[in-house]
């Protein structure tokens, strides 16, 4: 996969605030790329610079080949952004809306009379096509909103926090949406505070820490680089001896941790959470073992990291 | 296969070059200004206001010059008198329109962009800066134009009367142009370099009270001062003349009322629409070009200006 997005040793300061700090990152063609991280760790600030609209201050950007600060105009005709407050003119129709944006790429009126058509049809609006804008809910704008960042056939779409006051249904359906705009072989990045739809959405995800990459790669990648020992849930049927359970998964080579969930074994099972290191064949011989020694299992399986854990684990906290 | 005679081929190739030029001039940004504008209700009730304020300053206007005048019906330039009245009354009204709509037009053309958070969206579409401005400069003067059209049946009552000649009709109306222009640049460069429309519309105001209106009353304050009267009618005090008549011309060069009423009053002296000649004493004088002229060339010259400023603050990226 070639790299559409390539940024290197961006830095911007605001004052004596380092707000993005030697950045280095590549975006894959076609790639959904997730930047998290706390407030003020630079992701808004990134993806300004990302669309022109800020110049870094030491550092460059290039999309598609195009640098960012010397062919601004080129780059811009490769993206499409959506802020995190998505700027509408009230007093324009739906259709009108789509209209102007299209004419302020330069697309011919017969083309965009076309493309408002099939947009419109693709976010599923096209039953609220002359009302006015100010009328239509914030999931629907949202929804008008991604319809006119393709209205000029964008490589890539940069969205600042596309969920952001969104109900649970309209974050859903903007999720669904973005996957089909990315089976058009769209690249998509964007920045989420809801790291549920990062790890749903992303083939890749960075972490942003005080304007440092801290952690980049795929959620499998990022799962091994946070937490090097993999996790197995064990649950033991009602009457095993928690004691001498224990003992015989503590003899076990790999496990260097054991924890007794207590608060889960109130119902009818002994749970324990085993911390190993190893491959796959090391997690099948600990299994062989444990039920060659006679112990009652009725669940074994490993706990997967949400992105939660590793975010939490990567980031510190700290506010820049 | 239809073959297109050479003849109709080239008629074609014509049409679609004469439209290729015709796209070079569309601007997308007048035709979104306009139709967001026309749909408030604030678009016709400006143009309502506008037009009463007009009629019933014309109508004053036309009853005063009747009451002064003895016997109307004996008076052989009666008609004329009424007629420049009437003329001038609405080129003054028009003047003073362009001054106070037109900022307003345009002070929050770039400002109101960023408040409504929609100035990024277009900052990153291939529209250049310079289109931008110019479209919202455009679609301000095409509603000031709109507002001078609409005052055209009340301004045609001094053509049916007479006494207005065609030099004051061309000369008023390229100070119209020029002074709508100007007004509204002035509002838009307020506006693209101050990120609140209150702030913009405020700075663009204090300019126009202070060259347009402050000066106007100043001019007045300073000639109807007696001293001055006495000083001016001294006939052998030269430079004191020099210096007033010096004076008056710049005064009159730098605001478009006193431009305007003095160079109506010089032409309909000297029935010159270029130059003036003022004696001096018994047997000297000095020419001066009419006000209307530098102040013109003085309108066109901030209003380009002004232009590149905002063309200039609107296209650098945010630091």
């Amino acid at each position: 996969m070639s790299d559409i997005v390539e940024i290197r040793s961006l830095s911007k300061q605001f004052g004596r605030r380092r707000a993005v700090d030697q950045l280095d990152l590549t975006v894959g063609q076609g790639e959904i790329f997730g930047l998290v991280g706390p407030n003020g760790a630079g992701k808004t600030t990134t993806l300004l610079m990302l669309v022109t609209l800020l110049r870094p201050d030491h550092g460059e950007i290039k999309v598609s080949g195009f640098s960012v600060a010397r062919e601004p105009r080129a780059v811009r005709a490769l993206i499409g952004f959506i802020p995190d407050v998505f700027g509408l003119y009230g007093n324009l129709t739906v259709a009108e809306y789509l209209d102007f944006f299209g004419a302020c790429y330069g697309i011919a009126s017969e083309q965009r009379r076309r493309l408002i058509g099939e947009l419109l049809e693709l976010v599923s609006i096209s039953h609220r096509r002359e009302d006015m804008v100010d009328t239509l809910s914030r999931g629907l704008q949202q929804r008008l909103a991604l319809a006119r960042v393709l209205m000029h056939d964008p490589q890539v779409l940069v969205l600042d926090e596309p969920a952001s006051g969104l109900d649970p249904r309209a974050r859903v359906e903007i999720r669904q949406l973005l996957i089909a705009i990315a089976k058009r072989g769209k690249t998509i990045i964007f920045s989420s505070h809801v790291l549920a739809d990062v790890a749903e959405l992303c083939s890749r995800v960075g972490i942003l820490e005080q304007g440092r990459l801290v952690a980049c790669g795929t959620l499998d990648q990022l799962n091994r680089q946070a937490a090097p020992h993999r996790f197995v849930r064990i649950e033991l049927m009602q009457g095993a001896n928690a004691s001498d359970s224990q003992q015989l998964l503590a003899s076990v080579p790999a496990v260097s941790h054991i924890r007794l969930k207590k608060e889960e074994a109130g119902a009818d099972r002994i749970i324990f959470e085993v911390e190993f290191q190893g491959n796959e064949a090391a997690l099948n011989q600990m299994l062989v073992r444990l039920l060659e020694k006679g112990l009652p299992i009725v669940h074994f399986g490993e706990v997967a990291q949400t992105l939660e854990d590793v975010f939490m684990q990567s980031t510190q906290g700290i506010v820049s | 296969m239809l073959r297109v005679p050479g003849s109709l081929e080239k008629t074609i190739e014509k049409r679609m070059a004469w439209k290729r030029t015709l796209q070079r001039f569309n601007n997308p940004v007048i035709l979104k200004e306009i139709r967001s504008w026309m749909r408030t209700s604030q678009a016709f009730a400006v143009l309502t206001v506008y037009l009463i304020v007009i009629s019933l300053i014309v109508f004053i206007v036309y009853q005063v010059t009747l009451a002064s005048t003895s016997n109307p019906a004996s008076d052989p330039n009666f008609r004329q008198t009424v007629g420049k009245a009437i003329f001038g009354t609405v080129v003054i009204l028009e003047l003073l329109l362009a001054a106070l709509i037109g900022p307003a037009l345009t002070s929050g053309a770039v400002s109101s962009e960023r408040e409504r958070r929609t100035f990024d969206l277009l900052r990153t579409t291939t529209l250049s800066a310079r289109s931008f401005v110019l479209g919202k400069l455009g679609a301000a003067l095409l509603y000031l134009i709109l507002l001078i059209v609409a005052a055209m049946p009340i301004e045609s009552i001094a053509f049916l009367l007479g006494g207005v000649g065609l030099a004051e009709i061309l000369i008023s109306s390229l100070m119209m142009i020029v002074c709508a222009l100007f007004f509204c640049s002035l509002g838009l460069f307020f506006s693209s370099f101050m990120r609140r429309t209150l702030g913009s519309t405020v700075g663009a105001y204090v300019v126009i009270v202070l060259s347009v209106i402050l000066l106007v009353v100043a001019f007045v304050l300073i000639f109807m001062n007696p001293n001055l009267c006495d000083a001016r009618s001294a006939a052998n005090d030269l430079p004191c003349q020099k210096t007033l008549i010096v004076i008056v011309w710049i005064l009159a060069s730098t605001n478009p009322l006193l431009a305007a009423g003095i160079s109506e009053s010089m032409l309909t002296q000297s029935q010159n629409a270029i130059m003036a000649t003022m004696p001096l004493g018994s047997n000297l004088s000095v020419s001066l070009p009419l006000p209307w002229i530098p102040l013109v060339g003085l309108y066109i010259i901030l209003s380009v200006f002004m232009i590149w400023a905002s063309i200039h603050f609107v296209s650098r990226p945010d630091q």
